[in-house]
Parts: structure tokens; C-alpha cells; sequence
């Protein structure tokens, strides 16, 4: 079947651009000026203990070496231990990854669906105020300045309004509290995310509604929905059953494709809020030189953007029965 | 008159009469309007931004201090926004906070839908392998979430000079470009006036100069507006994170100085400028893409909607 | 977009809402539980690897030494020793006597894990550890209380440094150093060995970290000190334990504060915040001195800065007072030799000073004269025939060469705003007397790695954030055997009266002597200036009022282990 042979020869293309990235990631670390190891160090120590603790981080081989370790350890999955951490790479990212992906899947389900929603709202306004108003605010919340954005939302809602939390992910007096039951820990979270999940939100719902705004108003010039106007089925019907469904599709290339915005963004917001999660960590990482997280969850975030397209074309050919591979 | 110049006269008139034609439907578009006056209100500010310096040495952005200041103040007569908390003036950073913000923007948007632009009609007009590796390559470039990318290198590599900063966000930002140029060339490319000019014996240059380039220009040139919108962006968000051009003074960096002395929740007239400043240019972008977009073909959404 | 938001179709939101409204506001369980802001997470607890702040800060509540310093005089005095160590300088050996302490699951504290400590650390040669127990040669253990430590000879920082390692027990430690041993790379399997609980000595115990979240500890009811009397206090710990929230920046932890979310930032508050947080009716502000050292570094090994003119000019020419007011918004002091002004033990009072008090006119006129003098010549000279200083331009060296364009190397701004500024406002006064020197902000790493690995500087501005108070460092800094890749000569400074005194100091065990030859050491500094020391910073806490009572200040800030041993609840 051809959709089957499409996704094998995608994922084998997928592999190979894995493996250059992979490649250019290790290269870029090591061609880079900064010793991780002077940090480490203070004026007590001398210089022979910082070259001990150069050979405890491995630094000390040579690069080829390093280079095939390095592949070596990746196909068998460890991904080294951080320098800072002391602990395997694969269980730091274990321990953040939750927390990414409930904050990012929430905010991207959110921000399509409310989209979509508005989208189509948009689409049979057009020219009318309703539809000024709802791309324009698509277009400022898509281009407001993020951690600006995250910084007044702090300021308002938990600093003036005390509504919410100012940062975390978990407040200590729900989680130490020994007779806390899941569901008051679950709200304890949920309260706390409100705010990176506006932020988020914010800046991704308006690409959702101008996609499918546009995709919709293409879809209304199709020849079946006059087909079916002619046929004077009710507007709402040929709406909501026959033109939405189509106009929808394209929202899911977006998805992937403004992944990549999207993560920088979650990047960002992580960090504002203090969110323990990959995009924070690979922050901290990069500025502490700690060469195998950073390596890692860079890698981890290529890998979830590559395969999340191959998803979306994949779909996207099951779905729209045009497509043909 | 030659008939090579008449026909060079007779190309302009078509594309002032296609002008004209866009103008009439970009008139239209309230957004748009709302887009140029908003860049228009930028572009005077940049323009502005050598002012201050000249009436007294304390307004230069970066390097003037209001000898009786030693804090951050609000704003008054001498100091319309306020200072910083070393006593420079808010309002002169401003200002040449947008001259960096048009600098970065236009100038990566520039390096960015130029190399876009080569490599979507190269690879649409050779066809074969070339454009199977070129958009293989741009695909993956594409994906890669930039802003992240180019902290990386910043703190990898020391703190970025701003034009290397632009280089790298242009490096990272042209496969959106390309692939839509790209799939233009293609159409272009078996249209009858092109097989004609080939039948004549023109050579590939001729035909990718003369006829096709000229074709995917305007297209390029919406691209450009998506682009700046990115890399004012991006540069902002690197500057907010510490890893910018320190000797620049840029939006982005004024955000950082707020954030890191410690005067985010307490001097409002230094918080909220540059942030506004930062949003309303890149919408002005974005608007003035929306509605050349319009414009040109409500066909050509096939961009992606993101700005990282 | 209001009225399409209100919609029936986002009705399902509105309890949502409501019931994750319904659980804000804070609600403390443990009344006496002391709640302090960290702006970053401890990385790891493993005491042989911890080399962050943070880790350090969290390990002092746990693991304790033999010896710590009294908070007011900063003398040393015994803590788990009984009584200050006997010196035998026939022998080399010192012998300490343990005082009765237990771990935090009742068993004794011993000289058993005394050894133990000090031999993991010799054999694996722990890097953090290893320099200060090198000249340990052997551990005696006569009995259960008594440790005895052959020398190899005298050594000035055996009391100050070896003996504040932190003592770890040895029965938790064992299985992992055994294991290690036969590893290939054992010091990396310690290293990386990760302990599930931790026994404690100190007054508290670690109870949970919630990775990202918290660190909780409970007060450990064994501690030794409890309820007696140390350094004429009285301890406790009195309050129920210490809860470690961790915030990613310092505006939030302040917020937090502020809201009451927690009762101390156990961190430096910027300039910017204090006058906000001093009308704050609920904030009491802490001011301490810190025993830091930020200073402009100078490559003595090339041009300009071989020239000892050259130095004494730019030293005459930054005005600390400016930086200290400008950028520091006053929060800090000025500092005249290497050692800081808050460690009254070893700072010299009369080093050699650099215009001093003087303008800016006048900074620029000493430091012409000072230049001329040296042979040096311009192109426009920065002080005009009437005595006028104006702007200069091309100055040449003695021999008539121009200067070239030279390099001030800063961290960048992410990492330090007030250094990268220094950096900048530096290179402004030398650009007015026609010095071509321009500030770089750079990424601290490479940074490092330019000017103590590869030696490839002009000029730099670093710091030392917190340097021991014992100024062994004096040693390490200018001493001519540490100007190799990696040495911490990172100047390049060699001078063989100075290379003397400073190996004389180290192996000096009389205190009066020790500080006659630091006090000469700086002296020689302040005279060559391979370092030019610009300030140290002024360290402001905050703390919530009205909450616990009974900080305690000492050289470093208030977050200090008498603090959490005394702190009542009020």
C-alpha cells in the first residue's frame, strides 16, 4: 500500500537527518570555547584536581574517541551522565518530560480547539466587525512578546490579584501534607499551570484561527457546498457538516509546523514560570556547559519535532482522501 | 525608440499598473492601514534616535548618565520616560532600540528571503537529486525550534556580536521561503512563455534572471515581512535571556537590564515600553504581510503560521 | 471576544475555574516550619561531588566539621571536636578529641569516620577536597574519640581548611566506596554514586526533595549542639524544619516574600528592589559584608600591561566610587587590597592606594603624569598646554610604538550585569585618555577558558564570590608556580621576594607572624598591581518579619548555620 511505503521511506529519510543532527550537535559542543570543569573549581584547589576532574567527565579523551562513545552510547541508549547533576541524562529527562509534555498538549489541545472554534466564527463574519476584531487579536496575541506577556501576567494575576502562584508546579503545603488525596494534588497542579498555560495559549491560538479562518473561506468556495447550498440545506448545516470537517485539515499541518515556534515558546515560558520541564532544563544546561543534557534534550526535542511532521503528513493523507501517495 | 526600451517601458507600466491594482485592494484592509501607521510611527523613531545624543551627552543610550541621578527614576520633563537604574534616559534607549529592531529585522529578513529565494528557484528549475537534497534540507532546517538553536551557539560561543546574530537567525530562517518560492518556480516553469524563451534559445541564466526571478519577486518580497516580524523576535528573545549583543542597546536588552536589577514590578515606565514596542513592531510586520498577502494571492497560505 | 467567550459553548470552564480558584491562598500545616527561597535547585547531594552553591548550602545543615568559625571574631573554634586541636611541631601531628555527637540514627559519631572521610578523600582524590588533605600522610584513630594526623610538615590552612571538611559517615559510605574501587574509573563511580538517605550530624535531616519543587528537612532531635551551649550561644534547633523552595529568578522568590509565601531569600537582593522592600512594613533587610573580591585582572606577560606605569595608571583612573554608586546603586565597598575589608583577621590596613578621593579631572591628570613620566606619548594628549584635560588620542608607548587596541573581558550580561557594565564604563575612562581599550562581554566558560587555560587576555574583570577566609589564596593568585595553564596566576605575575613570603606564610602556624607576612605579601600587591581589587558587593537579605527571630550576622549574610540553629519561632 503506497501510504505505508510513504511513511517507511519518510521515517528512513527521518533517521538520516536525525543522525546529521546528531553529528553537527556533538561537533558544535566540542568546537565550542568554554571548559566546562573552571566553573567546578575554587581558588583551594590546584590545577592537577581540575584535570582530575576533567578525566571524571570523560573530557578527557580524545575527540574521536569521544565521537564514537558518544554514538555508541546513543544507539544504546544512555545519554552520559550530567556534569552538574551527577546523574544519568536519560533519568533527568524522564523526570522533566511529564511535566513538558502536560503543559504543551494541554496549552496546544486548548489553543486548537478554540482556534477552530473562533476560526470558523471568523470566517462567516467576513468583512464584519466580529471578524476585524478576531484576526487582530490573533494576529497581537500571535505577536506579543512572550516573556513580556508572562511577566504582566505574573504581575496581574498573581502578584496584584493573588489569584494564582507566582512560579512552580507545586505547592508544598498540599504535597507535604500527608492526608492530601490525589484529586486536591491533581487541583494543586492545575492551579499552578493556569498561568504558563495562558501564556502558552496566547501566543499559539492565533495561528490556529487565522489557518483555519482562511481554510475555511477557500472551503466555502468549493463546488460541492454550492452543490449542497443549491441543494438549500440550512447554512449551519452546510457550515458545521460539510464545509468545517475540510477547512479543519489544514490546522494540522500547522500543528506541526509551528511546533518549532511553539517549543521555543514553551522554552521561554518554562523558564519564566519556572516550570520544571525540558525546555528550562536545556536553558540551564546550555548556560552551565552541561554537555550531555543539553546535548540530549536538544536532541529529544529534534526528535519529537521530526517524527510529530511525519505524523501530521501521515494523518493528513489517511484524512483527506484527496491525497494520494 | 529601440524596441528592447520600449519594452522595458511597456514592463514598468504593468508594474506600476499592478501597483496601483494591489494599492487599490490594500486600501481596503483596515489592518493594513493600522500596519503602515504603526511603521511609520517606528520608522520615525529610529530616525529620531540620533537626537537625543546630539542635545546633551547623558541622552546617548549606552554610554550617558544624568549626572543627578543615581537610580532609576520616573518619568519627567528632563527624562520623558524615566531612567535606568544608573540614570540613563529610558526614552533615548527607545529609540535606538528601534533603529536595532529595523537593523536585525530587515536585515536578516533580507539575508534570510535572499537565500530562500536562490534556493527555491535553483531547486525548482534543476529539478533531480539537487532539489530532492536542497528541500531535504530544508526541511529539518526548518523544524528546528531557531531561537533555541541560536542560544545555544550564544552560550556556547561567547556572547554574539548582533550581526552574527543575524546571520545565524538568516541561516536558520530561509526554508519557508524556499519551499514556496520553490513551488512557484515549478509552476512557472512549464507555463507557455517560458517553453517559448526556451524554444528561442535563451540560456538558463537568461531565463532564471529575466523571466523567472522577476515572477517570484513579489512573492519573496511578502516573505520578507514574515521574516522581520522572526528575527525581531528571536533577537528580542535572546536579549531577554542575557545572551545578546551587551554593547547594543536593543529592546530585547532593555527588557534583560529591567528583569536583572530587579526593577520588573516596581518601574512600570521602564517595564512596559520596550515590551510594547517589541509586540506592536512585529504586528505591524505581520499586518503589513496580511494584507500584502491579500494582495497578491489569498491562494498562497502555505506559509507556516509561526515566527520561531 | 469577550461576548463570544462567553458563549455557552466554554460554560464547562467556569467550575473549572472556580475549583482550582477555591485551593489559592497558602495554608501552612507546620506552624514553626521556616520556609526559604533558593533561586536555584541543589544539583546533587552527594557531598563528594556537590560543588554548586546550592548543594553546599544544604549539605551544611547535614554533614558537619570538626572546627567552624565564630560567627563575630571568625576565629575558629571546636564543634565536632571537643576542644581546639594540639599542635606537636616535633611530630607534625595534630590530635583532635571528639566531642560526644551521634548521627541521626543514634549511632555514635566516631574518629572511625573522621579517618574514613580524610582517606576517601586521599585515596579517590576528590577533587574538591583533595589540596587541603594532600599533606595529610597518616590517620591515627588511638581510640573511638581521638584522631591523631601526621603531617608531612607544618601547614598554615591544616586548622582553617582541612579541618572544615565536612564529615562524612563512614557506615553509609562504605558499600559505595567499595563498590567504586573496583570500578575502572572509581573516582567517577563515587562521584556519581547517589546516596538514598542521608545520616545526619547537624541540626537537621533531610526528610523529601521533590525534584523541581523542594527540599524538606526536619530537625534532627540527635544533634549535638542542641541545648547546649557553643560559642557562648545557646542552641537549638527551635523551629520544626527547614522547607528549601526553589525559584528559577530572584523577582519571583522577592514576590514570594513579599506575599509571605516564604519567610527569607537566602540570596543577595539586587539594588533595585531595596528601597521597595524597605518600606515594606512585613520585610526586615539584613546588611552583611561578604568576603568576595571583584577585581580587574591584568596579563603582565605582553604589552600594555608589562609595564608596571601602565597598571598604576589604570588603576588611577577607575574611579570605584563611581561604579560603587552608579552601578551598584551604593550596595558595596571599595577595596584596596585582595583580601576583603569584612575579613578583619588578614586585611592589611595601609596598602598602597590610587587616586583616591580624586575627580574625574583629576584621575585623568595623576594618570597622565603618571604615563608621561613613563616615557609614554600621545598624539593629542589628554591634558592640553593650560592644564585642561580634553579628550585624548594615539598614545604611543616609551619607544615611540602606538598602542594597539586592546580588550577588557567581561561575563556577559545573563551572567552578571554589574561586571559587563563595569567592563563598559572602564573602557570609557581609558578611550578619554587615547587608551585603546574596549570592554567584551563574554560567555563565562570561554571566558575561563581564555584567560586561565589559554592565557590569551589583555584585561578581565572577574570575581570571587566567596573566598575562604583563610588568604591561603594570596598564595595562589600571585605565587610564580601557578602561572601555568589552568594555575590560578592567571596575571603572570612573578616576583621571587613574593614567591619567599608566600611559601614562608603557608607553612607559618603562628597567627601573629602568619599575619605580619600576609600584610607584607599585599603590600608588594597593591604596589605592582597585577590585580586591581574594585569592590565588594554589600550583601542585603531579606527576611519576613514578625515569622522567627534570631538571625544571626556574620561575614557572609545571615544564612548561616547559628542562624538555623538559634531561630525561634516568634
Amino acid at each position: 500500500m503506497g501510504l505505508w511505503r510513504y511513511a517507511a521511506r519518510r521515517l528512513v529519510q527521518i533517521a538520516g537527518l536525525f543522525y546529521v543532527i546528531l553529528t553537527v550537535l556533538f561537533i558544535v559542543f566540542r568546537l565550542a570555547p568554554g571548559d566546562p570543569v573552571e566553573r567546578m573549581v575554587d581558588p583551594s584547589m590546584d590545577p592537577e584536581d581540575a584535570e582530575v576532574l576533567m578525566a571524571q567527565l570523560g573530557l578527557d579523551r580524545p575527540v574521536g574517541v569521544q565521537y564514537l562513545y558518544y554514538l555508541k552510547n546513543f544507539v544504546s541508549g544512555d545519554m552520559g551522565i550530567s556534569f552538574h547533576y551527577g546523574e544519568p541524562v536519560a533519568e533527568i529527562i524522564a523526570d522533566r518530560l511529564p511535566n513538558t509534555v502536560l503543559l504543551f498538549t494541554s496549552s496546544t489541545i486548548l489553543a486548537a480547539v478554540v482556534g477552530v472554534l473562533l476560526g470558523k466564527r471568523a470566517s462567516w463574519s467576513k468583512g464584519r466587525s466580529t471578524d476585524t476584531v478576531l484576526t487582530f487579536s490573533a494576529l497581537a496575541t500571535h505577536t506579543v512578546f512572550l516573556p513580556w506577556l508572562a511577566l504582566l501576567l505574573i504581575w496581574l494575576f498573581a502578584y496584584r490579584l493573588g489569584w494564582f502562584p507566582i512560579t512552580g508546579m507545586v505547592s508544598e503545603d498540599v504535597w507535604l501534607d500527608p492526608g492530601a488525596t490525589w484529586w486536591t494534588r491533581a487541583v494543586d497542579v492545575a492551579h499552578h499551570m493556569v498561568l504558563p498555560l495562558a501564556s502558552l495559549f496566547l501566543i499559539q491560538f492565533g495561528t490556529f484561527l487565522l489557518v483555519m479562518r482562511s481554510s475555511m473561506l477557500e472551503t466555502l468556495k468549493e463546488d460541492y457546498i454550492l452543490t449542497a447550498r443549491a441543494k438549500g440545506l440550512p447554512e449551519r448545516v452546510i457550515r458545521n457538516h460539510h464545509a468545517a470537517p475540510n477547512a479543519a485539515l489544514p490546522v494540522l499541518t500547522t500543528i506541526g509546523l509551528s511546533l518549532a515556534f511553539s517549543i521555543n515558546g514553551g522554552a521561554i515560558t518554562e523558564t519564566v514560570f519556572t516550570w520544571p520541564g525540558i525546555g528550562r532544563e536545556l536553558v540551564l544546561a546550555v548556560s552551565q556547559n552541561d554537555y550531555p543534557l543539553a546535548q540530549a534534550s536538544f536532541l529529544l526535542i529534534a526528535a519529537v519535532v521530526l517524527l510529530a511532521n511525519l505524523v501530521v503528513d501521515l494523518l493528513y493523507a489517511v484524512l483527506d482522501p484527496r491525497i494520494r501517495y | 525608440m529601440s524596441p528592447d526600451g520600449r519594452h522595458r517601458s511597456l514592463r514598468r507600466r504593468r508594474w506600476l499598473e499592478r501597483f496601483l491594482d494591489g494599492w487599490a485592494i490594500y486600501r481596503r484592509n483596515p489592518l493594513g492601514w493600522i500596519g503602515l501607521g504603526l511603521l511609520a510611527l517606528f520608522a520615525l523613531m529610529a530616525a529620531a534616535s540620533f537626537v537625543p545624543p546630539l542635545i546633551d551627552p547623558m541622552y546617548h543610550p549606552m554610554a550617558g548618565v544624568d549626572p543627578e541621578i543615581t537610580s532609576s527614576m520616573g518619568p519627567s520633563l528632563r527624562h520623558w520616560l524615566g531612567t535606568d537604574f544608573m540614570g540613563r534616559d529610558i526614552f533615548s534607549q527607545l529609540l535606538a532600540g528601534a533603529r536595532v529592531a529595523f537593523l536585525v529585522g530587515i536585515s536578516a529578513a533580507f539575508m534570510s528571503v535572499a537565500v530562500g529565494t536562490a534556493v527555491g528557484i535553483t531547486s525548482g528549475y534543476l529539478g533531480g537529486l539537487a532539489d530532492t537534497l536542497l528541500m531535504r534540507l530544508a526541511d529539518m532546517v526548518m523544524v528546528m525550534p531557531a531561537l533555541l538553536v541560536v542560544l545555544i551557539l550564544a552560550a556556547l560561543f561567547g556572547q554574539l556580536n548582533i550581526w552574527t546574530v543575524v546571520l545565524i537567525i538568516a541561516l536558520f530562517r530561509w526554508p519557508g521561503v524556499a519551499r514556496v518560492i520553490r513551488a512557484q518556480t515549478l509552476t512557472l516553469k512549464h507555463r507557455p512563455f517560458i517553453e517559448a524563451v526556451r524554444v528561442a534559445g535563451a540560456s538558463h541564466r537568461r531565463i532564471l534572471l529575466r523571466h523567472i526571478l522577476p515572477n517570484v519577486l513579489p512573492l519573496s518580497f511578502l516573505y520578507m515581512t514574515f521574516r522581520v516580524t522572526s528575527a525581531i523576535m528571536i533577537e528580542a528573545g535572546l536579549a531577554f535571556l542575557g545572551f545578546g549583543d551587551s554593547t547594543t542597546v536593543s529592546w530585547g536588552m532593555m527588557l534583560q537590564w529591567v528583569w536583572k536589577t530587579g526593577h520588573m514590578f516596581k518601574a512600570p515606565y521602564w517595564l512596559l515600553p520596550p515590551g510594547l514596542c517589541i509586540s506592536l513592531i512585529t504586528l505591524a510586520f505581520y499586518l503589513l504581510g496580511q494584507a500584502m498577502e491579500e494582495v497578491l494571492d489569498p491562494r498562497l497560505r502555505k506559509e507556516e503560521g509561526g515566527v520561531g | 471576544m469577550a461576548a463570544i467567550l462567553g458563549r455557552v459553548r466554554f460554560a464547562w470552564l467556569v467550575p473549572m475555574v472556580l475549583a482550582v480558584l477555591g485551593t489559592a491562598g497558602p495554608s501552612s500545616h507546620a506552624a514553626d516550619l521556616l520556609k526559604v527561597g533558593l533561586p536555584d535547585e541543589p544539583k546533587t547531594l552527594n557531598v563528594f561531588r556537590a560543588s554548586g552553591r546550592w548543594s553546599g548550602r544544604v549539605l551544611a545543615l547535614m554533614y558537619q566539621p570538626l572546627l567552624v568559625r565564630d560567627p563575630e571574631t571568625l576565629e575558629l573554634i571546636p564543634w565536632l571536636a571537643a576542644e581546639m586541636p594540639v599542635y606537636d611541631p616535633e611530630a607534625v601531628t595534630y590530635t583532635v578529641r571528639l566531642r560526644e555527637a551521634n548521627w541521626s540514627d543514634g549511632s555514635p559519631v566516631t574518629a572511625g569516620d573522621v579517618a574514613f572521610t580524610g582517606r576517601v578523600i586521599r585515596e579517590f582524590k576528590v577533587p574538591k577536597y583533595y589540596s587541603k588533605w594532600k599533606f595529610v600522610t597518616r590517620i591515627d584513630t588511638p581510640d573511638d574519640r581521638t584522631v591523631v594526623f601526621h603531617l608531612s610538615g607544618p601547614k598554615a590552612v591544616f586548622l582553617s581548611r582541612t579541618l572544615a571538611t565536612p564529615i562524612v559517615p563512614a557506615k553509609e559510605w562504605t558499600r559505595a566506596v567499595e563498590a567504586a574501587r573496583k570500578k575502572e574509573k572509581p573516582l567517577r563511580s563515587l562521584m556519581n554514586h547517589r546516596p538514598k538517605t542521608l545520616l545526619s550530624s547537624g541540626p537537621f535531616v533531610l526528610k523529601e526533595w521533590r525534584k523541581g519543587a523542594y527540599l524538606y528537612l526536619v530537625r534532627n532531635d540527635r544533634f549535638f549542639g542542641r541545648g547546649q551551649e557553643i560559642a557562648g550561644r545557646t542552641l537549638g534547633p527551635h523551629i520544626d524544619g527547614i522547607l528549601l523552595k526553589f525559584f528559577g529568578t530572584s523577582d519571583a522568590a522577592i514576590l514570594a516574600l513579599k506575599k509571605g509565601t516564604i519567610d527569607m531569600f537566602w540570596w543577595g537582593i539586587q539594588p533595585g528592589y531595596i528601597e521597595d522592600l524597605e518600606r515594606d512594613p512585613n520585610i526586615q533587610l539584613y546588611r552583611c559584608e561578604r568576603s568576595a573580591l571583584y577585581y580587574m585582572g591584568f596579563n603582565l606577560r605582553k604589552p600594555p600591561f608589562d609595564d608596571v606605569a601602565f597598571r598604576r595608571a589604570v588603576a588611577t583612573l577607575v574611579d570605584k566610587q563611581f561604579i560603587i554608586r552608579r552601578i551598584l546603586q551604593g550596595m558595596g565597598e571599595e577595596m584596596d587590597t585582595v583580601v576583603p575589608p569584612g575579613n578583619q583577621l588578614w586585611c592589611c590596613p595601609d596598602p598602597r592606594t590610587y587616586g583616591k578621593g580624586l575627580g574625574r579631572a583629576d584621575r585623568v591628570r595623576a594618570a597622565y603624569r603618571l604615563l608621561k613620566e613613563a616615557g609614554y606619548s600621545w598624539d593629542v594628549p589628554p591634558v592640553n598646554d593650560r592644564g585642561e584635560v580634553v579628550k585624548g588620542r594615539g598614545i604611543r608607548y616609551p619607544d615611540g610604538r602606538p598602542m594597539q587596541p586592546w580588550t577588557i573581558l567581561t561575563p556577559p550580561t545573563d551572567y552578571d550585569p554589574l561586571r559587563a557594565m563595569s567592563g563598559t564604563i572602564i573602557q570609557g575612562w581609558l578611550q578619554d585618555l587615547g587608551i585603546p581599550a574596549s570592554a567584551r562581554p563574554m560567555a563565562f566558560s570561554a571566558l575561563l577558558q581564555q584567560v586561565k587555560t589559554r592565557r590569551d587576555f589583555d584585561a578581565f574583570i572577574l570575581a570571587y564570590g566567596s573566598l575562604s577566609l583563610d588568604p591561603d589564596y594570596l598564595r595562589s593568585f600571585f605565587h610564580s608556580d601557578n602561572d601555568k595553564p589552568r594555575g590560578w596566576n592567571m596575571s603572570g605575575y612573578v616576583n621571587p621576594e613574593y614567591d619567599r613570603l608566600a611559601e614562608a606564610a603557608a607553612s607559618t602556624i603562628d597567627t601573629q607572624e602568619r599575619r605580619r607576612l600576609v600584610w607584607q605579601m599585599q603590600r608588594i600587591v597593591a604596589e605592582d598591581v597585577p590585580y586591581l581589587p574594585l569592590y565588594n558587593p554589600t550583601l542585603v537579605e531579606a527576611v519576613r518579619k514578625g515569622r522567627f527571630g534570631g538571625w544571626v550576622k556574620t561575614l557572609g549574610g545571615i544564612g548561616n548555620l547559628w542562624s538555623f540553629c538559634e531561630l525561634k519561632p516568634l
